[in-house]
């Protein structure tokens, strides 16, 4: 496994610096401004507009220019979120200035910004308390400049829509950066400032317009498909049949030399390892080397996975799990529960299954790379990660992360995808061969998917015990599936109480808040997924399937008790010991599930009588992981057509819990959306791995959620004075369980695989 | 006594070859000097335009990319490969020295200036239905417009004994209908208008009359359709496929439009001679046309947008079977309903598949042709365009389109579909 | 050599015939609104219109197109005020923006043959678009506010 080693050296981060970059962004105040370049998603070609006049930085996260402009930075990847819109409130509103003098920057990658990754939902969550304190810094500076100017107490002064009062005295933000501020904060005086009241945010929680809104739909939004610059060439790659152990036996270009435009074919050397085997074919256009792509003769020897597929992946998770000394046992406090089975003269056990699923956003991966004047490697793409890409290139490159800046584009889909920078590396090293020529690589929708890395297929074994009066006991839930945090950044991994690590995106979610009695979570990586492709991130990670296991076992363990679903979930989120929850955020614990699940029961009319071969279905999970929990329960209302297999879904109600809605018709965006691609997995989506690649390439046979598929959904935020979660996944995870659950209601088969297609509802009626 | 017979046969077959012999054989006609351009009077040579363009001469005389009538437009026939002459004023490569009659028994007859017989990809026999003053015409344009080209004709890819010129005589003698053209005294002067230009220039029955095994128009079968250029060229009598009948407006619409709202497109060969042939002719004589071909097809005046068969496309739009267990419903609904649904009526632009005659004839060609190689801006409705999916799509996935479709318009799916399609897709592509 | 009119203006572009219009427009002409997403004509994030029509440039080759009238996003309103623009902003309809030129193209499109669509109709024409975010439920929303504003506009444009 040296590919392994290669990339835990290669990432150059700890667990542990994780963490404390995630809690302490913000501390860094003070440096001087240096955006090399940045991207702005309300300007026509995303340039920054320029400053007037003088400027005032009270922390590294904004300025303030002698017109009263506020550009907030963002170091969070714009993809359909609105983040900068979200996280720029945060800050506008304690800072007191008006929306209409707020703009975003979208900044380019640096160190200064600390740990730069869009994901797991945390973007609001994790912004909402530096941003506040950033703002406040500031309207603490501009009220004590200008109580100063006035000869007053600053306790006379307040601040309100981008000036400081005192009585009738008024005076602009601008004008006060005009005199020329440089006030700064340590740390102790920042934790110090008061924050306004909750109750008086004037942005937080109201409507405003996004930012990025306008210019996605006036073609003007740039992503980094967009991105030229002058002197580039085209490169077209040609992919080995493995995604790793592949290497390239033979290469004759002279077929290709006939097309016009042409200029040659590289095989690429990655010292990364990321890309090994692959073949890209340089061209003076995107249709030229497409063209001369298809002349380009490349022979290989593939790697192991060319025999691989999905069913061995199955099956060999199985075996796994066969073996309970594989893989790490999570805390989840009383874990001792073979005394308890053992004992128990009533169990139930089942396994669930999901299929490999890709992601598919709607932009082809792409990368534009060239070394600039300052001998800066330059990589123009969309990133989610790029404190995760930097070490890669630099490895690939063989240049220090110094060298290296990651330019800030909008991105034409993350989903979890673009965490995985891979794709910059074979743009990165054909510049390198090209003497740090720009190369604009663009991957086709099969290159895109072939290679995608995907969410693992997985397996799920679940067990309960119950006392005699039914009562729950014990539960356990055995995972297994293609660990991406183990392949790309297993420094990642914390340890279970076994010693054994684990991905923390591989598992999360069977850690729920229900209290069964003694609980035991067990994680084992699937090592065969994990050689066979690259295992990847996908919008919700591991609670879009571990969700689907727990709370379809839920319901079949309320039926096997006799109780109803719901009453059933009731009675075990009884937020006690470890359920009831800490924290600014995960305070309440199970009682805020309880509420949701409550809510959306009476959101659909739980309990009414249905038509025949019509169900109603509930579900809930906490969205991500225990310390960030967003509660979510879906009710489904489902009608199954027992001749063709059909499940028609006709309603999808959602609440939610996530705390302080700061961007209202965003997080109601990301919840449908979010609902939606949890519907597109249970019904719609997944693929298989067939001997090394995925057997669908292109959206012809690979059949994410159209138009005509979506059902009427709804949306409930609950009212909340907690500190917001994330939303961008949570409500993925409740909803093909909530189907299931549903179809069961409906027909009274039990589905335990997802996707659900018409022929498992078909044998599932016949069986 | 046998050898009596056989001397008798002998005798025969030599008299028979005499007499072929005389039949077949044509004198050269001499070479003249290039008449003056200006010889002609104007009125002519605008009419003669007209009917040079009403007849696609330069269709099928001009190669793709290259200039207009100087011929080697490749047909890929039953019979070989055949490259079109040059017909430019050019003295030495095309018909520069070419008398008025001897063009005019070139177009009468299918034999050249030199004496040698033309194949008959050259339609001569309906040229031959026209007047002496049509024809005088259309040389009179080409003499005296057409810009000469220097360009030697390609050699055809014919096999042998077809080669042998002389047989075409043979040819001539069994298929060829020699007759002029009769006014049918019961008919009215714009059917009979309709008739001359149909039967002659127009040349309709060259495509839509289907041939027999040498190639010779079955003309008790007129019209009845057939195959040509890797396409299906329609039945336009009373026999068509088509839901909804072809009224004499329908006629009208389509070769006056390039489309007509309740059938379809002018795709394929068809392009051409809408957009680049009858476009030169008057309203009157494309009214003409639609008269005569109205009554072909049987007079048909019910109101097609009351039809059931229309209320039942329309009603087969919805619903559509389930994208989860019907591929070509799936494909459709994701590759084809954009453009092709049509609401709760029929609307231009938006063509209803289970209406056009593509979906309805006993052969997938034309629906499989347009799906792989789409509608140009100059085809169909002008500016308007169909995207090619030949690219895109495998045969199993046009193939599954195809059935979806067949089934939505209520007819027997296609036989052998998916194979049908891959040989479609690697049949000769004519260009238009 | 290409030749067509792109948003009211004649262009000219020195390409292959069968290079796909995708690539001329974007490419060549610096239009980079309109999207590229599959290549094969199955997610229509390469909308545009060729004489009005709605139309896979991905797909298209330029040969196809020779003299025709051809707008993209970029010139579907003088500035950005489409009824369909402007509804899209009020629902905030796009989340990663993406497939959105593709989408409010169709839209386009649609509108003009069907201008007061229900949702199956909506749900029929726009089936071609593929919106990975899941934006459906609001572009729904948004094709029934514009289709009011056309109408509504159309009826001051009559009392006019």
């Amino acid at each position: 496994m040296i590919r392994l080693s290669n990339k835990r050296e290669a990432a150059g981060m700890t667990r542990r610096g994780f963490l404390v970059a995630m809690t302490a962004v913000g501390v860094s105040f003070g440096f001087p401004r240096s955006v090399l370049a940045a991207m702005d998603p309300a300007t026509a070609d995303g340039k920054v507009l320029p400053d007037e006049g003088a400027l005032y930085e009270p922390s590294l996260w904004y300025s303030i220019d002698q017109a009263g402009k506020v550009k907030v930075n963002i170091i969070r990847a714009e993809m359909g979120q609105h983040v900068g819109t979200s996280i720029a409130r945060i800050l506008a509103d304690e800072l007191e200035v008006p929306w209409e003098n707020v703009e975003i920057v979208h900044v380019d990658s640096a160190k200064k910004w600390g740990l730069m990754v869009t994901g797991g939902s945390w973007s609001v969550s994790q912004s909402w308390p530096v941003y506040r304190q950033a703002g406040a810094a500031g309207r603490t500076a501009l009220i004590e400049a200008a109580a100063k100017k006035w000869g007053v107490s600053a306790n006379a002064c307040e601040a309100h829509a981008g000036k400081v009062i005192s009585g009738n005295r008024e005076i602009s933000y601008g004008e006060l950066v005009a005199m020329g501020l440089t006030r700064q904060f340590t740390e102790n005086e920042l934790k110090a400032l008061p924050l306004k009241p909750n109750d008086d945010l004037q942005l937080v929680g109201k409507a405003v317009t996004s930012l990025d809104i306008a210019n996605k739909t006036n073609g003007k939004a740039i992503f980094g498909i967009d991105a030229k610059v002058d002197g580039m060439v085209y490169a077209a790659p040609l992919l080995p049949p493995t995604r790793y152990g592949a290497k390239v036996t033979q290469m004759d270009d002279s077929a290709a030399k006939s097309v016009k435009g042409y200029q040659q074919t590289l095989v690429l050397d990655d010292p990364s390892g990321t890309v090994p085997g692959w073949v890209m074919v340089i061209a003076d256009s995107f249709t030229a080397a497409q063209k001369a792509a298809a002349k380009v003769k490349v022979s290989w020897q593939a790697g192991a996975a060319a025999k691989v597929s999905e069913a061995d992946i199955i099956n060999h998770g199985r075996e796994l799990l066969k073996d309970s000394s594989k893989g790490a046992i999570l805390d989840t406090g009383d874990t001792n529960t073979d005394a308890v089975f053992a004992k128990a003269g009533d169990t139930i056990e089942h396994e669930y299954l999901t299929a490999t699923v890709l992601h598919a956003q709607m932009e082809p991966l792409n990368a534009l790379v060239f070394r600039n004047q300052d001998g800066i490697w330059e990589i123009h793409s969309g990133c989610q990660w790029q404190s995760l890409t930097t070490p890669v290139l630099a490895k690939a490159l063989g240049v220090s992360e110094d060298e290296i800046t990651i330019r800030a584009y909008l991105l034409g889909g993350g989903f979890g995808r673009r965490l995985n920078g891979d794709y910059t590396v074979p743009a990165a090293l054909a510049s390198k061969a090209l003497g740090g020529k720009p190369v604009k690589m663009l991957m086709m929708r099969p290159q895109d998917l072939a290679f995608d890395s995907p969410r693992s297929a997985s397996v799920q074994q679940l067990k309960m015990a119950f006392d005699e009066n039914k009562g729950v006991v014990a539960m356990e839930h055995h995972a297994t599936a293609g660990w991406p945090t183990e392949v790309m950044i297993p420094v990642f991994m914390p340890k279970g109480i076994n010693g054994q690590p684990y991905d923390p995106f591989s598992i999360a979610g069977a850690d729920h808040w229900y209290s069964v009695g003694a609980q035991k979570v067990r994680a084992v990586s699937n090592d065969l997924a994990n050689d066979s492709f690259r295992p990847g991130w996908l919008r919700s990670v591991s609670p879009g399937w571990t969700g689907w296991a727990v709370e379809s076992f839920m319901d079949e363990a309320a039926h096997h008790a006799g109780k109803d679903p719901l009453e059933f979930r009731l009675q075990l989120l009884t937020a006690e010991g470890r359920n009831a929850g800490a924290g600014p955020i995960a305070a309440g614990g199970a009682s805020r599930q309880a509420a949701v699940l409550k809510k959306a029961a009476a959101m659909i009319g739980w309990g009414s009588p249905q038509p025949e071969g019509t169900g109603l279905g509930i579900a809930s999970t906490f969205g991500q992981e225990r310390d960030m929990p967003t509660w979510v329960a879906v009710a489904a209302q489902v009608h199954v057509d027992k001749a063709t297999g059909l499940v028609d879904v006709q309603k999808l109600y959602v609440a939610v819990d996530a705390g302080i809605i700061v961007d209202p018709n965003g997080a109601e965006a990301q919840c449908q959306g979010a609902a939606l691609w949890g519907l597109s997995m249970a019904l719609y989506e997944g693929t298989e791995l067939v001997n090394g690649k995925f057997k669908d390439g292109n959206f012809d046979t690979y059949t994410p959620l159209r138009i005509g598929q979506t059902p009427e959904v709804k949306i409930e935020f609950m009212p909340s004075k907690m500190a917001p979660s994330g939303l961008g996944e949570p409500a993925v995870t409740p909803v093909a369980p909530a189907i299931a659950n549903a179809i069961y209601n409906a027909v009274g088969v039990r589905l335990r695989k997802i996707p659900m297609t018409p022929d498992d509802v078909k044998n599932a009626l016949k069986a | 006594m046998r050898k009596r017979i056989i001397y008798s046969i002998c005798g025969v077959v030599v008299a028979g070859l005499v007499l072929f012999g005389i039949y077949a054989w044509h004198p050269e006609i001499a070479p003249v000097t290039p008449p003056a351009k200006d010889q002609f009077p104007a009125a002519t040579v605008a009419h003669g335009k007209v009917l040079a363009a009403a007849g696609y001469c330069s269709t099928c005389h001009t190669a793709p990319g290259g200039q207009e009538y100087a011929g080697n437009y490749q047909m890929n026939t039953d019979f070989g490969t055949i490259y079109s002459s040059n017909i430019t004023p050019d003295p030495e490569t095309g018909i520069g020295n070419w008398s008025e009659a001897a063009f005019i028994r070139a177009m009468r007859t299918g034999v050249s200036r030199d004496g040698h017989h033309l194949l008959p990809a050259f339609p001569f026999e309906h040229f031959n239905k026209m007047t002496d003053d049509d024809i005088k015409a259309i040389y009179a344009y080409i003499m005296s417009s057409v810009p000469a080209v220097k360009q030697q004709k390609q050699a055809n890819g014919i096999p042998f004994p077809l080669n042998i010129r002389f047989l075409q005589a043979g040819w001539k003698m069994l298929f060829a209908d020699t007759s002029a053209f009769e006014k049918q005294s019961d008919k009215s002067d714009e059917w009979n208008r309709g008739a001359y230009l149909a039967e002659g220039i127009a040349h309709c029955g060259a495509c839509h009359t289907p041939r027999n095994a040498l190639g010779g128009e079955k003309y008790s079968h007129m019209y009845e359709g057939a195959a040509i250029d890797g396409w299906i060229a329609p039945s336009l009598t009373a026999s068509s496929k088509s839901p909804l009948p072809w009224r004499q407006q329908d006629f009208y619409e389509y070769l006056r439009t390039g489309n007509s709202l309740f059938h379809g497109s002018a795709a394929g060969p068809m392009a051409p001679v809408v957009h680049h042939g009858l476009a030169a002719l008057s309203d009157d004589d494309i009214k003409a046309l639609s008269v005569y071909f109205g009554d072909l097809a049987g007079n048909n005046n019910e109101d097609p947008a009351t039809s059931p068969k229309l209320q039942a496309a329309i009603a087969a739009q919805h619903p559509m079977p389930d994208a989860r267990i019907n591929q070509g419903a799936r494909l459709y609904a994701t590759a084809c309903a954009s453009c092709h649904f049509s609401g709760s009526k029929l609307r231009k632009g938006r063509p209803l598949l289970a209406l056009g005659s593509a979906t309805h004839l006993n052969d997938p060609t034309n629906l499989v042709n347009v799906m792989l190689d789409g509608v140009r801006s100059d085809q169909g409705i002008p500016g308007v365009v169909m995207p090619a999916f030949r690219d895109a799509l495998s045969d199993d996935e046009i193939a599954a389109i195809a059935e979806y479709l067949r089934h939505s318009a209520g007819e027997q799916p296609w036989p052998n579909l998916q194979q049908k399609v891959g040989e479609i897709r690697h049949q000769p592509r004519f260009e238009h | 050599m290409a030749k067509f009119i792109l948003n009211g203006k004649p262009v000219v572009a020195d390409v292959d015939a069968d290079t796909p219009l995708l690539w001329v427009i974007r490419d060549e002409l610096d239009m980079t609104g309109t999207k590229f997403g599959c290549g094969i004509g199955t997610c229509g994030a390469c909308t545009v219109h060729v004489g009005g029509r709605a139309t896979r440039s991905c797909i298209t080759p330029v040969s196809a197109v020779e003299g025709a009238n051809i707008t993209t996003i970029e010139g579907l309103s003088a500035n950005g005020d489409h009824p369909l623009q402007k509804a899209w902003q009020k629902h905030q309809v796009p989340q990663c923006g993406y497939c959105q030129s593709g989408q409010i193209m169709q839209a386009a499109a649609l509108l003009k043959d069907i201008p007061e669509p229900s949702d199956a109709e909506i749900d029929a024409v726009m089936g071609g678009n593929l919106c990975r975010c899941m934006t459906y439920v609001r572009i729904r929303e948004a094709i029934h506010e514009a289709a009011d504003a056309l109408k509504q506009g159309a009826k001051d444009d009559q009392a006019v």
